[in-house]
């Protein structure tokens, strides 16, 4: 399917790259007439003589990658795009290109880490124009000022949309599969063509202030890939939906913020703080500007190292929004970046009185038996504890209720 | 603080040097009990050559500065760094450096990482993330330590140059003191560091230099630095010369040394007691490498070691190498201290740490590893290699198989990958590792007919 | 199974290694009941038993039947909860108390905190790895040639433990032959991998609450070595529910109690 798209786009006079997780400019692809195709994973067991190229303690996304792509399964598209979103894919993208694996042109964004600060900001700015200039090698055109403003409010329309699901999902009618899958349909379509089936789907949104649709247990998923799906179907049958979504491939690609031209650092603190607050669309005078705003003004996400008390404070926010009734913490074994937040998550949630529960995935393709009890049982405890609650719904619980931890051994997915 | 500040001072030179005396005095007693009593490990000196005389001189100076360290804070600014950190920024502001990699070192050689880390995997850390946080962070909660207690940190100064672990690592350290983190965030080197990689570390570089005089409060004139540079400077050629006289056949001292005697150039690097510990070193290196005096008593087979050592098992596995005639006579770890730093030029303080710092083998691509090996391969003329594929740390680890591959098919050496850990040795099968190495030595006496 | 009539509810723990049934009476005492080991076809294992089950129990087809364990959905019950929920259940009918229950099982160990209502106050589970379940010790003293039976003996005369580092099945299993090729007493190696065995789960358990007690259930509560080494690991009192093999299936039973 991905294939005929990429052909499809390819038929048009668009080039196609590859776009390795979890962060990348794609207001400035799509302004360069590039279509990003994402590659997560894929999920299942890794393929192909390849796979064993990399430790079995290296992450699965990493993993299956360059096993993906050093079988010719991405040979259809122009280049590969590495974001540099960890060392695993920072070493990945070294290795496939520098040792085989991969043969077309190859581009690696690198985004600054930690705190936002004025050396940041520059760099940011200077990191953008010299992608920009290299994608121009691969598509023979230089960016146009005007296609990249083009772009930026093809995508903040997008954003909108995907937030006002998100946002509105107890008021959606769709399951999670469905939802999910819709907006993954993001990571491979043309960002037009993703519009209009947002678009679409905004009309199963029931009106403001009406009844929710959504009856299940609402609960909060805070993780890294919606793998695998099926992982949707087991919570339905043990009674739950997501109410909350903070993976980092989908809500927290989510800009709530619409990002305007003129450089606004001093307002961020307070827009952070009310990342509700409605759309303002800014004076227009240099896009560039904008897209490094975008890259600082996304929700806190771990792969950029971002504030921790930032981001709980987000976290927390979209929890009690929400009014979800539990937490599932759902992270890639060996992922140095989502692990090294989790302690943090499971104290601030547990000083809540929320239940969480922690599931560890491998992109397998279905959850073994032991998670999917984990996950009927943590459902189970929820329901039971909301019933002898009588809370219409999630927000702060007090007391008695602590995470629900596996343990320092981990757990699995 | 005035009083800490004497405390500190007293310690430093006058208490200290004499409670290591006594320290010391106290081993040799137990040491001779154990000898009346043949109680303990029993030393098999057999496949060593006569141990190195500095190595006394390296703990005298490491139990120093440590002991010096416990009365740091209150006394002086105290900073915690990561091992690729341009400390030489921090050091003309007066900070006490500790170096958490080290102390990890510290505490997996007396295999103590497995309890440490305990203490933070009930918090939630998972066991899969690098040993030396988990070690770190549990000492810091639990307050054991080797060292009998740390100084409190004012600030923490963090360099990606080495793996983004350790700027999640130093966020909770600094959330736990609340103390500010400085971060120099340096782009990954694919072939050329790109002109606006070196300007933004540049930027952060010149940002760094604010917050340490603001912490310490101590205003740095620019002489100083460069006084400082030149000193960093001198000991990386130093520690470089003492690498180097490995070169020699036989070598005068085992890649197992190196890591132990490693610990000042990191630790301590741009101070006097550095170059002066790395001075004496030398010369007793190139004295023995005259006389002809060996690291192991019969070096058969030189041996390249990738990657961080396995503290827990060292001596083991240089006991089990060297009984055979192996001789591990270069590693790609004790290297990055000599070579990066070569670049300081004091002339151009915050552009040539910039060069150094964003170079270090950890943050350049593959091919520039390769090449590195290669040429070590070929300079101390090595038959085979080990590359310690290490699950603590991705960043040293990624590659190692096509890199095994490729030191075969283009200079025919032999090499093994040996999965452990470097420091936490619940995840090391040591017996199924001990029987890799045999195979591996034994493939050497199958090709080689003596 | 002296007055059977009284049965009012079966439950049933089809668990990965074993089977297990319970009837009970309105009080919630057993009346009746079954262990097996399982079966592949757990649907027509279960058909099978339940109904030696209600003949010994004296339970016709209208008292309800509740599920737990790995094969739930493959029984045909009036409810089906998950062995979380079962266990504290049944483990709080026997205790009367709030406390964190630990279940050793064959396939996987839980820890859980029941609250004040006999409810799951939160809960946790080993990863898929052997290391903190009964498996780990079945394969090792497999390995020692120690039978299951005398476990206890053989720790219970050990002058001291042999420190047994590797949790992981296999890392053990390689270090414990090394072990006794050094001439380590077995007795002190078994001692010793009832510790390492214990100190997983007691990181499993991770900070407990003070107030409560400490039970255990499953079928290695049986084995009174183990039972010690966890004491030692948690040092606290460790208590035994009643019939610890059938906590489950009781749990289940309670569900479906009129
Ligand atoms: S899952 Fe984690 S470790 Fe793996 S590629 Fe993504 S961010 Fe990196
Ligand atoms: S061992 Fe590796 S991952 Fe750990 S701190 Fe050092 S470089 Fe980073």
């Amino acid at each position: 399917m991905r294939r005929a798209i990429i052909r499809e786009q390819q038929a048009r006079g668009r080039k196609a790259v590859a776009v390795l997780p979890v962060h990348y400019p794609k207001p400035l692809l799509t302004a360069m007439d590039i279509l990003a195709v994402e590659l997560w994973g894929p999920p299942g067991p890794p393929r192909g003589p390849d796979a064993g190229r990399l430790q079995a303690y290296v992450c699965a996304v990493a993993r299956n990658a360059l096993a993906f792509l050093a079988a010719g399964h991405a040979d259809v598209v122009d280049g590969v795009l590495f974001p540099h979103t960890c060392d695993s894919i920072q070493g990945l993208a070294t290795l496939a290109p520098d040792f085989g694996g991969w043969g077309k042109p190859c581009f690696r964004y690198i985004q600054p880490k930690g705190e936002e600060r004025p050396s940041s900001r520059a760099f940011v700015r200077a990191e953008l124009e010299s992608l920009a200039a290299e994608l121009a090698v691969l598509t023979g055109k230089s960016l146009e000022t005007a296609a990249l403003r083009r772009a930026l409010e093809l995508h903040t329309e997008i954003d909108r949309l995907r937030a006002a699901l998100l946002d509105g999902r107890a008021r959606l009618a769709m399951t999670d599969r469905e939802l999910y899958g819709l907006l993954r349909r993001g990571e491979f379509l043309w960002p037009e063509d993703h519009l209009q089936e947002l678009k679409a789907a905004t009309g199963r949104l029931a009106a403001e202030g009406s009844a929710p649709v959504q009856t299940d247990l609402p609960i909060m998923i805070t993780g890294y890939v919606p793998e695998p799906m099926t992982l949707f179907d087991h919570l339905r049958a043990a009674g739950a939906y997501v109410a909350a979504d903070d993976y980092a491939g989908i809500g927290r690609r989510v800009l709530r913020v619409p990002v305007g031209e003129d450089d606004v650092v001093s307002e961020r603190s307070e827009r952070s703080a009310r990342p509700e607050a409605p759309p303002r669309p800014r004076p227009v005078s240099d896009p560039f500007v904008a897209l490094v705003r975008q890259s600082f003004e996304a929700p806190p996400c771990s792969t950029r190292s971002a504030n921790q008390d930032r981001r709980l404070e987000y976290l927390v926010g979209l929890y009690r929004r929400s009014r979800c009734a539990g937490l599932v913490v759902h992270v890639p074994k060996f992922c140095e970046p989502e692990l090294f937040d989790v302690p943090a998550i499971r104290a601030r949630f547990a000083a809540e009185g929320v239940p969480l529960l922690y599931l560890e995935g491998e992109l397998e393709a279905d959850l073994s038996a032991q998670a999917q009890t984990r996950i009927d049982a943590f459902c189970e405890m929820v329901a039971a504890q909301r019933r002898r609650g009588g809370r219409a719904a999630g927000g702060t619980r007090g007391g008695a209720t602590g995470g629900t931890r596996s343990g320092a051994t981990g757990g699995e997915a | 603080m005035i009083t800490r500040r004497v405390q500190y001072e007293l310690i430093a030179r006058a208490a200290g040097p004499l409670l290591m005396t006594i320290n010391r005095w106290q081993g040799d007693l137990k040491r001779a009990v154990r000898r009346v009593t043949g109680r303990g490990p029993a030393r098999k000196a057999a496949p060593f050559g006569p141990p190195l005389e500095s190595t006394r001189k390296l703990k005298d100076l490491m139990t120093m500065h440590y002991l010096t360290g416990r009365y740091a804070d209150g006394a002086v600014p105290v900073a915690w760094v990561t091992s690729g950190f341009p400390v030489e920024i921090l050091r003309p502001s007066g900070f006490f450096t500790v170096y958490p990699e080290n102390h990890g070192a510290v505490c997996a050689v007396r295999r103590m990482v497995p309890e440490l880390s305990e203490a933070v995997e009930k918090q939630g850390y998972s066991r899969d993330l690098c040993a030396y946080a988990r070690c770190d962070l549990g000492s810091v909660v639990t307050g054991k330590t080797p060292a009998g207690r740390l100084p409190r940190p004012d600030l923490l100064a963090c360099c990606t140059n080495i793996c983004q672990t350790v700027l999640y690592w130093y966020r909770a350290l600094a959330e736990h003191f609340k103390v500010p983190l400085v971060l120099v965030d340096t782009p990954f080197v694919y072939g050329e560091a790109k002109p606006h990689h070196l300007q933004y570390v540049r930027d952060q570089l010149h940002e760094l230099r604010t917050v340490a005089e603001r912490v310490s409060g101590n205003h740095v004139a620019p002489e100083e630095l460069e006084e400082i540079l030149k000193v960093s400077l001198a000991g990386t050629r130093l520690w470089d010369a003492c690498l180097k006289t490995g070169r020699t056949k036989p070598s005068p001292w085992t890649g197992f040394d190196s890591f132990i005697h490693l610990a000042p150039i990191v630790s301590m690097r741009g101070t006097e007691e550095c170059n002066a510990y790395y001075r004496i070193l030398l010369d007793e290196l190139q004295d023995r490498a005259r006389r002809g005096v060996p690291g192991i008593a019969n070096e058969r087979v030189r041996l390249l070691w990738d990657n961080l050592p396995i503290w827990f098992n060292l001596r083991e596995l240089a006991t089990l190498l060297a009984e055979h005639g192996f001789n591990f006579v270069c590693t790609t770890y004790t290297n990055a201290w000599a070579e990066a730093g070569g670049l300081i030029d004091p002339a151009d303080p915050e552009g040539s740490a910039t060069r150094a710092y964003i170079h270090v083998i950890l943050n350049r691509d593959l091919p520039n590893k390769l090449r590195t090996m290669k040429r070590m391969c070929t300079e101390y003329d090595v038959q085979g290699a080990i590359l310690h594929s290490d699950r603590s740390c991705k960043p040293y680890s990624i590659g190692q198989i096509d890199l095994k591959d490729r030191l075969a098919q283009e200079l025919g050496i032999k090499a093994l990958i040996l999965e452990a850990c470097h420091a936490d040795q619940r995840a090391y099968a040591s017996e199924q590792g001990e029987m890799r190495i045999r195979a591996f030595m034994e493939s050497f006496d199958q090709a080689t007919p003596s | 199974m002296s007055d059977a009539a009284k049965a009012v509810a079966l439950g049933v723990d089809a668990g990965s290694t074993t089977w297990k049934a319970v009837a009970i009476d309105a009080t919630g005492a057993i009346v009746a009941s079954l262990v097996e080991p399982a079966e592949p076809r757990i649907g027509a294992q279960t058909e099978r038993a339940v109904a030696v089950l209600r003949t010994q129990a004296g339970a016709d087809a209208a008292v309800p039947l509740g599920a737990t364990g790995y094969g739930r959905k493959r029984v045909a019950a009036a409810r089906s909860l998950t062995e979380i929920t079962c266990h504290a259940r049944g483990a709080f009918a026997r205790m009367r108390r709030p406390g964190v229950l630990i279940d050793v099982g064959g396939q996987d160990t839980k820890v859980i905190r029941i609250g004040a209502a006999g409810d799951v106050a939160d809960f946790s589970m080993n990863d898929k790895c052997a290391a903190g379940t009964g498996r780990f010790l079945e394969v090792i003293l497999g390995r020692l040639h120690v039978p299951l039976g005398e476990v206890a003996a053989f720790a219970a005369r050990a002058e001291r433990s042999v420190l047994v580092s590797s949790t992981c099945t296999v890392f053990a299993e390689s270090e414990v032959v090394s072990l006794v090729a050094e001439g380590q007493p077995v007795e002190g190696i078994v001692k010793g991998l009832h510790a390492a065995l214990a100190s997983r789960v007691a990181a499993l358990a991770g900070t407990m609450p003070q107030d409560g007690g400490v039970f255990m259930s499953g079928g290695v509560a049986l084995n009174p070595a183990m039972v010690e080494a966890l004491a030692g690991a948690l040092g606290r009192r460790v208590e035994i529910v009643p019939d610890p093999q059938l906590v489950g299936a009781l749990g289940a039973a309670l569900a479906v109690r009129p």
